[in-house]
């Protein structure tokens, strides 16, 4: 294993973490807070220390898959444990633990909160909270490619160990400029929400942080009540920027090729709307006669399915209270997830698309067994690694969605609890149902659940292996006995 | 942070490449390393998950020839389009639909001998920009060096007016400690050594350089003085008269064709029965041996050791290596060796083997040289380029059209870049070994050596 390139990229990661917490001191600075010191304490020394692993380029610049899982896996972490310092000591957060599960939970563009009183925090705090989500929506290794001249073929793992869905594509021949035009799509619709909102008159520092937890799905609220105090202008806006930023970068990307009909073509975009569409429609006429007025519940029904299916996790209503079939249709979102390509978690519609297609290809086969047929995705045959590893992906993903059931369970917290807890948290959606439901927090579970849930977060944001993969010796064999490279 | 990233320098071509063959590799390799963007096409999706894991390029799945596949591939914003599937008609049909649909240049291997003779009219009728035959152009470097069996490598540069050789410094030879400045001198003509390789390193030489045994030594020369230069330093050789061929290919044909044109008598061993009867009639000069190439007694029979010439051309890299080092045990022939696989360059290097000839290679480099012309000045443009000692070197000859910031001034009042050496001019066909006083005048071609990479035009000379 190429540990020297694994350490120079953990040194880059480092490098942007600093330099990118300079934005949160700065905030203080505006706010005349004393917090802001921490934060540029933290950022120069991360800037340091990242210049010095840096300094010397690694001869082999050559990563293969398991280099991209590793290096991925292991800068997500860096990133989280460097990140949750500030909280800790600005004594905003005063266990370790807890402000280790609210970074992890930013970044992997969660939403779960261990905070009971989110507005007793510093600005700078809960700048850098919301923050966090947009530099974990995109990924921070997709940023580094964009700036860095890391050139080589063999760059595209780590973009493939850290974009979500099944199978990585290239926008344009270079990697550099792919990078380049995601980055450039995600900050320009983070920029239009910002405006648009600005618009509807939201105070500046609201506009900011909710558009932060929008573009990356994240859903840190910055107000006990996450969204409900904003107008239902403000709900609708922030509604449409949420689904927007589940779709497929991809098809971003042909609309300003203008080729808007490639991007209508792609199925698993017309199925993400439809499923939208039928949730909200349902959930409306549930609670239509709690809410009495049809507007409201046009509002509650879309904001909170666009939250939920693109596993942002903010909330305008309790959705706890509303009746069973309404819960149990977000509970199926959440493990539905967003589309491929976005900044959105979960299981991603397209992969739930193709596990649909394998099935009735399955039974047509009970019905002609000789028969022969191709998986179709927009038009184009699957090929079958992409069918396997989605089969892979999904008996991976339930074979830890048990064992963290299990582990959570141990403290003795009611089933839906437990299990809406695990899910929010792999899924990376937030709030779950009862005690994790969008009016609680995850305050009260003790230590070994936090943990579960934290690499939870990760794997779920990671699509599994790449954090996986760190549990095994092998691979920590490899990493530290130094082989020459040649 | 938001700062925008800094867009490279250099602003890349757009290329499509058909076929993802060998040579596919070594182009997509060769045009990654100058900047380009690339996009291949293949019918095989393993072989484009293969590559793309290892080259930055958008690789996609499906037949080049087809329409659709074309426009998803960005036929409309691309600069360059390059079929080299194993299919002379693919390519052709391939090269014929992209030139319909957008405004690129477009390039074909062909290479059956059907079409080859017919390249000039094909390259009219179907408006392609080029059309590369690796097959061809490697029979060709094997032909100019059986005229000059002294040298490793010969290189031709203005339309074969000049000749760029590669010799190896035998031990015990007389040029062993002899200076730079005291070799060029050496003969009746100036010739002028532009690089020598010592232990992989390669060297732009002055004057002051002194010449150690081992050495790879380069010099230019025109075309018609290199034997007799050759001759004066000693490399002395005789005329080679009896060839034999192992393996009845396609290089074989084209290097037998030219080879029996200049009177020599031309030997070739092949396994198949009907290839043999094929060539026959093809060859009528030529013996044709149907025979296994790789038996020892069937070699030994057809006289392997006094054959002043020893080429073998099989498809299997192995077999051209070990019969090369056989061929040098019992005999004294020149041995010029074809390898197709690049990888393990490094090692063949070291087996010794004397004349090495990579036919991708050789195709890589013409198409290098077109795409880095296309992008460019007004003022001049590249012709060929040779890539030496395993890609540390460059060798490129320059069309001068236009006045520019390095015409008509004295070499000795420009400051040039480090390690770079201007070999020759060419004026009116007649070739100067320029010194300090003679300058560039345009309607010139000139040619550089240099260890720096990435020259477009003439002007990346000034330091």
């Amino acid at each position: 294993m190429n540990s020297r390139m694994i350490f120079y990229i953990l040194g880059h990661v480092l490098r942007v973490e600093g330099i990118l917490m300079l934005l949160p001191g700065i905030c203080g600075l505006i706010y005349h807070e004393s917090e802001a010191f921490i934060f540029f304490l933290i950022a120069v020394l991360s800037i340091l220390f990242g210049y010095l692993t840096t300094w010397k380029i690694p001869s082999n610049k050559t990563i293969y898959l398991k280099e991209g899982c590793v290096a991925t896996g292991l800068s997500w972490i860096l990133m989280s444990v460097v990140g949750a310092l500030p909280f800790y000591l600005t004594r905003d957060i005063p266990s370790y633990i807890d402000a280790l599960f609210e970074t992890i939970s930013g970044f992997t563009t969660t939403g779960a909160s261990i905070l009971t009183n989110v507005e007793a925090l510093s600005h700078c705090a809960l700048f850098w909270r919301s923050f966090t989500h947009w530099i974990g929506g995109m990924g921070v290794l997709v940023f580094l490619l964009a700036v860095l001249p890391l050139t080589g073929g063999s760059n595209i793992n780590l973009m493939r160990a850290e974009s979500p869905g099944p199978s990585v594509g290239k926008l344009v021949p270079k990697i550099h400029t792919t990078a380049m035009w995601l980055y450039g799509i995600y900050f320009g619709l983070t920029i239009l929400e910002i405006i648009i909102l600005l618009i509807s008159r939201m105070p500046v520092f609201d506009t900011i942080l909710i558009s932060f937890g929008t573009a990356g799905t994240g859903g840190f609220g910055i107000r006990n009540s996450s969204c409900t105090d904003y107008t239902m202008a403000q709900q609708w806006i922030i509604t449409v920027f949420m689904i927007l930023f589940g779709v497929n970068f991809n098809s971003y990307y042909f609309i300003l090729l203008k080729k808007a009909k490639k991007a209508i073509r792609i199925d698993e975009i017309r199925v993400y709307f439809a499923i939208i569409f039928i949730s909200a429609i349902t959930i409306t006429f549930q609670i239509l006669p709690s809410v009495k007025k049809l507007s409201t519940a046009l509002c509650q029904a879309f904001f909170q399915v666009g939250s939920i299916i693109t596993t942002t996790g903010f909330a305008t209503a309790d959705f706890d209270q509303w009746n069973n079939l309404c819960k149990t249709i977000l509970v199926t979102l959440m493990f539905c997830g967003a589309c491929s390509g976005s900044t959105g978690g979960g299981i991603k519609v397209s992969r739930i698309l193709i596990l649909f297609k394998s099935v009735k290809k399955e039974l047509h086969s009970y019905l002609h067994p000789r028969s022969i047929r191709k998986i179709n995705m927009d038009g184009k045959s699957l090929d079958d690694d992409t069918v396997r590893s989605t089969n892979v992906y999904f008996t991976t993903f339930f074979t830890l969605f048990t064992i963290s059931l299990f582990l959570v369970s141990i403290e003795g917290k009611d089933l839906i609890t437990n299990f809406t807890a695990v899910a929010a948290t792999i899924n990376n959606i937030g709030p779950g149902l009862n005690a994790v439901g969008p009016t609680q927090n995850f305050a009260s579970f003790s230590t070994l659940s936090k943990l579960v849930l934290m690499i939870d977060m990760l794997a779920g944001r990671l699509e599994l292996f790449p954090i996986l993969l760190l549990f095994a010796p092998s691979v920590w064999g490899s990493i530290l006995t130094r082989k020459k490279h040649v | 942070m938001f700062s925008k990233p800094k867009v490279p320098e250099k602003e890349g071509l757009h290329i499509i490449i058909v076929g993802c063959g060998k040579v596919g590799i070594t182009l997509i390799e060769q045009l990654i390393s100058e900047g380009h963007d690339i996009t291949i096409i293949d019918t095989n999706p393993n072989k484009i998950q293969e590559i793309t894991d290892i080259y930055d390029v958008m690789g996609i799945h499906g037949s080049g020839s087809s329409f659709s596949i074309q426009q998803e591939a960005g036929i409309e914003n691309c600069d360059l389009f390059i079929a080299v599937t194993g299919s002379d008609e693919l390519n052709l049909l391939c090269c014929t639909i992209a030139s319909q649909t957008s405004t690129c240049s477009t390039i074909a291997r062909v290479r059956t001998p059907d079409y080859s003779h017919e390249a000039v009219y094909l390259k009219e009728k179907f408006g392609l920009a080029m059309i590369i035959n690796p097959e061809l152009e490697s029979a060709d470097e094997v032909t100019r060096l059986l005229v000059v069996p002294a040298a490793l490598e010969v290189n031709s540069f203005c339309r074969d007016e000049a000749e760029m050789i590669k010799f190896k410094v035998p031990e015990g030879h007389h040029l062993d400690g002899m200076t730079i400045a005291k070799l060029s001198h050496t003969g009746k003509f100036k010739t002028l050594i532009c690089a020598v390789e010592r232990q992989g390193q390669v060297f732009i030489p002055n004057g002051a350089f002194t010449i150690q045994k081992g050495d790879v030594v380069s010099f230019v020369a025109p075309n018609k003085r290199v034997k007799s230069f050759m001759d004066a330093i000693g490399m002395k050789s005789t005329k080679v008269h009896r060839v034999m061929i192992i393996g009845g290919g396609k290089v074989s044909y084209y290097l037998s064709e030219r080879l029996c044109a200049m009177g020599m008598d031309v030997k070739i061993i092949e396994s198949n029965k009907d290839r043999c009867e094929e060539l026959s009639l093809l060859l009528p000069k030529a013996t044709i041996i149907n025979g296994d190439g790789t038996d020892q007694s069937l070699l030994v029979e057809e006289g392997i050791e006094d054959t002043d010439a020893f080429i073998p051309l099989t498809g299997i890299d192995e077999e051209n290596v070990i019969l090369t080092l056989y061929a040098k045990k019992v005999s004294n022939a020149k041995v010029i060796t074809k390898v197709n696989r690049m990888n393990f360059k490094d090692v063949i290097s070291e087996l010794d083997l004397g004349s090495v000839i990579y036919p991708r290679f050789i195709t890589a480099e013409t198409i290098v040289a077109y795409v880095r012309a296309k992008n460019n000045s007004q003022s001049s443009n590249i012709e060929t380029l040779y890539h030496m000692f395993d890609n540390q070197a460059e060798a490129i000859e320059f069309n001068v059209f236009k006045d520019c910031s390095v015409t008509g001034i004295p070499f000795k009042d420009l400051t040039l870049k480090k390690n770079l050496l201007v070999a020759f001019i060419n004026r009116n066909n007649k070739i100067i070994i320029p010194n300090g006083e003679d300058c560039i005048k345009s309607g010139d071609s000139v040619m550089i050596v240099t260890t720096q990479k990435g020259f477009r035009n003439l002007e990346d000379i000034l330091a």
